[in-house]
């Protein structure tokens, strides 16, 4: 694809992404062919910030955990607690990066 | 950090030494008094209502001293607590010493089955009720 539109692309969803992953991400689109840069387009990532919030809001129902595709680690912290209150108080932390990684790691997947 | 094998075995370790240590911590209490002796539920400490798997301590206790009554009255979800500190242990120990991943694969299957849409729906249900049963009985 040309660099133009790889990097529109990366602008619009840099807040989804791991910023260390920038520059190997816009190598492999660079190396897209238009079949796959179209259905790049439709591919949908989570929010960080809306995570973030549903974390906050309810933190030992571990419904953060289920958006982001982690069931079984949702069920061990639903059925604790939210992991006796300190699992919780760590994803408030956390949660961000992870939602960023998983984005990535989707994004990956979809390159390779 | 994707969840391989040796983590998984790792946090669930960890998760099973944690509750051994919190039922060795309560263990002299009597299991209807450990909910007003240690608030360990932010739902409940802050919003003054419990959460879905309130009373799992005293549920687990209950079974400790099999009372298969009072541990389906605190939650049932103790039940499944209850199984999974007894089997985990024994399952990672079998897998190290097999070099196996047999846990890992099983964890796997769990949450392929839990992504199925009315297994889903059945399990929300589930717990919503467990939920509300929790609210009426003030646990």
């Amino acid at each position: 694809m040309d660099a133009q539109n790889v990097d529109m692309f990366l602008m619009a969803n840099s807040k989804y992404l791991e910023g260390h992953q920038m520059f190997q991400i816009r190598e492999r689109l660079l190396a897209m062919d238009e079949p796959n840069w179209r259905m790049l387009q439709f591919m949908q990532f989570d929010d960080p910030v809306i995570i973030l919030i549903v974390s906050l809001v309810t933190g030992p129902l571990a419904v953060d955990r289920f958006m982001l595709g982690d069931i079984g680690l949702g069920v061990i912290k639903l059925i604790t607690c939210g992991g006796f209150g300190i699992w919780m108080l760590v994803d408030w932390v956390m949660i961000m990066g992870i939602t960023r990684r998983k984005n990535t790691e989707k994004l990956m997947m979809a390159l390779y | 950090m994707p969840l391989t094998r040796n983590r998984l075995n790792l946090f669930l370790s960890l998760a099973c030494l944690v509750g051994y240590g919190w039922l060795a911590l309560v263990s002299r209490l009597k299991p209807e008094e450990v909910g007003s002796k240690y608030d360990v539920c932010l739902i409940r400490h802050f919003a003054h209502i419990p959460c879905p798997s309130c009373g799992s301590t005293r549920s687990v206790m209950s079974l400790m001293h099999g009372d298969l009554a009072g541990g389906l009255y605190w939650n049932p979800l103790g039940f499944v607590i209850f199984a999974a500190l007894i089997i985990i242990p024994f399952w990672i120990s079998y897998d190290l010493i097999l070099k196996k991943d047999s846990l890992f694969r099983f964890f796997g299957l769990f949450e392929n089955t839990l992504r199925k849409k009315w297994v889903a729906i059945l399990a929300i249900v589930l717990i919503l009720l467990n939920w509300a049963w929790n609210i009426v009985k003030g646990v």
